[in-house]
């Protein structure tokens, strides 16, 4: 056979292997037996010198791409079965992606404090502080400074759980008024602060009662301000919480630190005001009271009420979360059933 | 009060029905709803008994015959025992409807007809305390004649239309008919029209006998009476009678009834004693003094003290004043000569002895909230002359007066500027004159400056407030456009420890804990099991159940409660939290501080049986995980220790540690105490509680930022033998003590004890890890601080390494 037949033998031999191996392996080794230093066709190289000279020009480049030849079909034969590896390596990596997920549950805020904070962040965007008032609180700022002396008609409509005959658990969030006014350098700007927290009254628990519940003042004094404003605020608020087609209407009231009193009724956000059971069918739910500060509120904490007027809003964050979330028993917030606490999770 | 529309019509003319009033008056003045009788009812006629006979087969019943307007009377069998021959009754008829879905249906009673049935009034829907005592057993019988056949319904008033008005403390004028009409008239823009009381003055005679005598002049600036000779008491007619159980009173009889119309119209309470049970003809108006009883209808006496206000005659108590007369003046059939009053007594002083005997209703009601002193002598006037009028008296003596404080108009003074600028908006002084007229107040106007003469019925008003609120709800707060206060700009936010509780509350909620309320009134046990700041416990004057009786001074209590809660009801893994107050009464004080704590619970598995996880119940070492986190994150350069302790009741004295910055405790982490928890009903539970003011008071980092290091670590493991007593913390403190700069962290891979290590010691395993943030560590640096470590441990816990 002659040099150039072996070649093209080796060629057509050793194309083939690399095409039937399976595995890198066998490549490898082909390689090295095929292609290598002691390979053959290094061995029918060396039978050169028996060529005529001017054939071994030939024979030479066709040596080179016999070498190449199979050298490519080594290599396509690699990255075949490397690809083949790494499919078959996905399919046996593949999971069931309907299995449940490794939990890793973050708690929920319990749904009143997330109504609050709903609340708060609202005026706190509209440059109001959050100020925290104390649970055990004076009579003095608890009525009297609200225009409620002892013996007020109006101490009737909360009765009140007294440690001293001066201490008592505050029963409004009303009776951190005083303390902010007193404490507010007026020289430096109006006062517009809300005071959220927990207060407390003589009620026996059920589902619509409870002896300790939360509430939210809000008190705005500076030159100026009224009853528009007090509206505006409110329905902006409103709107926040209920939905931005609520409307809000204004009912006279009465509240013994303000004057005008309203109590403040919100279009009803289930039938927007076409009336169902939620609303009562009168299209309108009751959602807090207001008006605007009582002068003896103002002067009792040294304002001016010829200079200065003021508003002041308290609301409720349970009746909030009734109303919004069709909570029904207000006991519920209470007894922290995990089950309950957690259908909130991420609504505010 | 309940507005009865037949009634406003003598003063007004209504032209919309109840529902749109109703609505109109609680958007303008007070909360009302529409209130319509008799709805339910129809065929109701009166009948005329002309003739009744025992049913043969009945020993109760009657067989009446009954004119009912038709051409010939009806056979109607009744079991009432006051059915008499002659009377004008109440006839359902064939096919009437009453309350219920009661349908009348003639048919036969044991073999006789019954062509509908003789009502009584309770069976029309008044109730029966409403109900004349003389018919509340029986049917009713109409006081005098009427046409038989004429609508019953219309006569009883049980077809009245009514606004019922929820009214506030400060609107007491609306609680008459006048002052209603009042405040109906201003909404709608009608000025009401009344009819002077006038008197007979034939019949005026001097008073010679009675004197009044007002030794109590601080609780009363109104006293006048007026004496009536010779009335005839009967009952009532029936225009009367209908009105009062309209407005749920009894009637009882003529003159009291009168005396109840007057205080239902005017809003004042009127007051009728038998002048002739008085023992003597000398009133006094004086404190109660001992023995003084207050003498009930039902037989029953209460005890009169000297904070009540009473009214006397020779020593007896006639009545507590504006709150309750005594039975021993009371006006009855026999009566021939009677006293009326009408005064004003202290407010407070009547609310006080209401509440002390229990007995609050509509006297009392009016004279705690108020009434028009410009309107006492009228509403007496009234009072005689409507009594007058029902039972032609012989004389009336002239007004007695005991006291009488004048009546003067109040006079308000505003700007107008300064009423438009607090209502926003811009009424012309034209508009504002118009809605001031409109409420029946006159004003004066000079330029800018409005003087405003409010009546005595509105003696709720006194300040401008008070008419800027009764100008802006006639203008109509639907009016009003609102706006934003518009003043200095301001910077809202949370205080510093708010947002301090922000971020430690929401390292807990990413620790996946649920954060709970809890009550902050507990009960006895409650607070003494946990008080672990040591504090004098805060108990409520009158606690309304042992329940909620003292000011928690732990948050613990609570959680427990709730994983009881919980567990009971088949939730097993609880993990929750709860940020809150706690009350720290000092000695010798009267009020808590209010202490800013943070706890939690932590029960049942942390990790879930699942596919591919196996459960975890939870252990110390989780729960304290999550407090160091949290403790972490308050970003504190304090080093927070833990130290055993056995010290805090109700913990397992083997897994609870006290948490403490310099020696101070701010807090605990524990297990419960196997006893309290089986107990409480709960399973396994670990608990911590922290005081927030105390970790808020701690320095803060100032964090300097460092590059990531660039150069690797070197790890060198070292395994000991320690006694049991020595704890991991201070091995740890050592090493770092001992460990050279380049020490950066110490992990513990292994603790063991058991088979293999001498009874008494453990086995400890920790990864050191040493880094150079500058430079490439050589072995022979990490080395000599190795040997350093393990020298030390040597020598002061006599370790041995392994």
């Amino acid at each position: 056979m002659s040099l150039n037949d072996k070649l093209k033998k080796l060629r057509e031999s050793g194309i083939d292997d690399a095409k039937r191996a399976e595995h890198l392996q066998e490549l490898n080794d082909l390689r090295v037996n095929l292609l290598g230093k002691k390979g053959p066709i290094t061995q029918a190289l060396r039978g050169m010198k028996d060529v005529p000279k001017e054939e071994r020009p030939e024979i030479g480049t066709l040596a080179n791409n016999v070498k190449k030849e199979i050298q490519e079909a080594i290599e396509a034969r690699m990255n075949d079965l490397n690809k083949r590896m790494v499919e078959q390596k996905l399919q046996e990596e593949t999971v069931d992606v309907t299995l449940p997920a490794q939990s890793h549950e973050l708690g929920t805020k319990h749904i009143l404090n997330q109504t609050v904070e709903d609340i708060e962040q609202f005026f706190i965007g509209l440059g109001y502080e959050v100020a925290p008032g104390y649970e055990v609180e004076e009579d003095h700022y608890n009525f009297e400074r609200l225009n409620i002396p002892k013996d007020h008609p109006a101490r009737d409509m909360q009765d009140t759980f007294y440690l001293t005959n001066e201490l008592l658990m505050r029963t409004q969030t009303s009776a951190q008024e005083g303390r902010d006014m007193e404490a507010h350098d007026f020289s430096k700007g109006p006062l517009k602060m809300i005071s959220p927290g927990v207060v407390y009254r003589r009620d026996d628990d059920d589902a619509t009662h409870s002896h300790q519940f939360h509430q939210l003042e809000g008190l705005v004094v500076d030159k100026n301000i009224s009853m528009a404003d007090l509206k505006g605020t409110l329905e902006a608020l409103c709107r926040h919480v209920f939905g931005a087609e609520r409307e809000i209407r204004f009912r006279p009231s009465f509240f013994p630190f303000t004057e005008p009193s309203v109590e403040v009724d919100v279009s009803c956000f289930n039938c927007g005001g076409k009336g169902c059971r939620i609303c009562k069918y009168t299209g309108w739910i009751e959602v807090l009271g207001a008006g605007l500060t009582h002068p003896n509120v103002l002067e009792m904490s040294g304002i001016d009420h010829t200079v200065y007027s003021a508003f002041a809003f308290g609301l409720g964050p349970e009746r909030f979360a009734m109303l919004k979330y069709g909570v029904t028993d207000i006991r519920d917030f209470y007894t922290n059933d995990v089950r309950f606490l957690e259908q909130f999770k991420g609504v505010n | 009060m309940k507005i009865s529309m037949n009634w406003l019509k003598e003063y007004l003319p209504v032209e919309h029905n109840v529902e749109e009033i109703a609505n109109k008056v609680s958007l303008t003045g007070i909360e009302s709803a529409p209130v319509e009788l008799g709805t339910d009812l129809s065929g109701l006629v009166v009948g005329h008994i002309i003739d009744v006979k025992p049913h043969p087969d009945s020993d109760h019943l009657n067989l009446c015959q009954v004119e009912i307007g038709e051409k010939e009377p009806v056979q109607i069998v009744c079991g009432a025992s006051n059915v008499a021959n002659g009377q004008y009754v109440i006839v359902a008829k064939n096919g009437a409807n009453l309350p219920a879905g009661k349908v009348i249906k003639s048919g036969e009673i044991r073999g006789q007809l019954s062509n509908g049935m003789i009502c009584g009034l309770d069976e029309l829907g008044v109730k029966e305390k409403f109900v004349p005592k003389e018919f509340q057993k029986g049917i009713y019988v109409f006081p005098a004649e009427e046409q038989p056949g004429a609508d019953a319904k219309e006569l009883l008033g049980l077809n009245d239309t009514m606004v019922d008005m929820d009214i506030t403390p400060n609107r007491a004028d609306t609680l008459g008919m006048r002052g209603a009409a009042w405040e109906i008239g201003a909404t709608y823009d009608h000025k009401p029209s009344f009819t002077k009381p006038e008197i007979a003055e034939s019949k005026v005679v001097k008073n010679n006998d009675v004197k009044i005598n007002i030794k109590a002049k601080d609780l009363v600036t109104d006293y006048l009476v007026r004496t009536m000779s010779n009335v005839t008491v009967t009952e009532s007619p029936l225009w009367i009678q209908r009105r009062l159980w309209n407005q749920d009173i009894q009637p009882v009889n003529n003159i009291v009834d009168a005396a109840n119309y007057v205080m239902i119209e005017f809003g004042e309470p009127i007051q009728v004693y038998d002048l002739d049970k008085l023992t003597d003809k000398e009133i006094t108006v004086e404190m109660a003094a001992e023995g003084h009883k207050l003498e009930l209808n039902d037989g029953n006496k209460k005890d009169l003290s000297h904070d009540d206000l009473v009214i006397t005659s020779g020593g007896q108590a006639l009545g507590l004043a504006g709150v309750q007369k005594s039975s021993v003046a009371e006006v009855t059939s026999d009566t021939k000569n009677i006293l009326v009053e009408s005064a004003v007594f202290d407010g407070t002083s009547v609310r006080k002895a209401a509440q002390r005997h229990d007995l609050r209703g509509n006297v009392s009601n009016r004279f705690e909230k108020g009434v028009d002193n410009g309107a006492v002598s009228e509403s007496l006037t009234r009072a005689v002359q409507l009594i007058d009028s029902i039972t032609n008296v012989e004389s009336i003596s002239q007004e007695i007066v005991g006291v009488q404080t004048k009546a003067e108009p109040i006079i308000i003074d505003g700007k107008i500027s300064h009423i438009n600028s607090l209502m926003g908006i811009e009424l012309s002084p034209e508009e504002m004159l118009k809605i001031i007229d409109r409420l029946g107040f006159t004003a004066e106007r000079n330029g800018d400056e409005i003087s405003v003469s409010i009546p005595t019925r509105r003696w709720d008003m006194t300040i401008e407030a008070d008419l800027i609120e009764e100008i802006i709800r006639i203008f109509g707060y639907d009016n009003l456009k609102g706006t934003l206060p518009s003043g200095h700009e301001t910077r809202g936010g949370y205080t510093p420890i708010r947002e301090f509780i922000n971020k430690l509350t929401s390292v807990l909620l990413s620790e996946g804990m649920d954060e709970t309320i809890n009550f902050a009134l507990i009960n006895k046990h409650e607070v003494e099991d946990f008080n672990t700041i040591h504090t004098n416990l805060t108990r409520l004057l009158h606690p309304m159940t042992e329940d909620h009786e003292y000011l928690r001074t732990s948050l613990v209590p609570g959680l427990i409660k709730d994983i009881a809660y919980n567990q009971a009801r088949g939730n097993d893994n609880i993990s929750i939290f709860e940020q809150g107050r706690i009350f720290d009464r000092k000695e010798g004080t009267d009020r808590p501080e209010e202490l800013e704590y943070i706890a939690g619970a932590v029960s049942g598995n942390v990790l879930e049986d699942s596919w591919n996880t196996t459960s975890k119940t939870v252990d110390f070492y989780d729960v304290k995980g999550i407090v160091e986190e949290m403790l972490m994150f308050t970003n504190s350069d304090a080093e927070f220790e833990y130290s055993a302790t056995d010290q805090i009741p109700n913990l397992h004295p083997g897994q609870t540690a006290n948490i403490s910055v310099d020696g101070d405790v701010i807090g605990y982490i524990g297990k419960l105490h196997p006893n309290y928890q089986s107990d409480h009903n709960v399973a396994d539970t670990y608990v911590f509680e922290i005081n927030v003011d105390k970790l808020f008071e701690l320095s803060r980092k100032q964090v300097q930022a460092k590059s990531a290091p660039k150069y690797p670590s070197i790890t060198r493991d070292l395994a000991i033998l320690v006694g049991k007593n020595i704890s991991s913390g201070q091995i740890v403190k050592d090493i770092f003590e001992n460990g050279g700069d380049y020490l950066i962290d110490v992990n513990i891979f292994d603790v063991y004890q058991g088979s293999n290590i001498e009874s008494g010691f453990k086995s400890l395993g920790y990864h050191l890890i040493f880094q150079n943030a500058n430079d490439t560590l050589t072995d022979e640096t990490v080395e000599k601080s190795f040997t350093n470590i393990k020298n030390s441990l040597v020598s002061k816990f006599n370790v041995e390494v392994r």
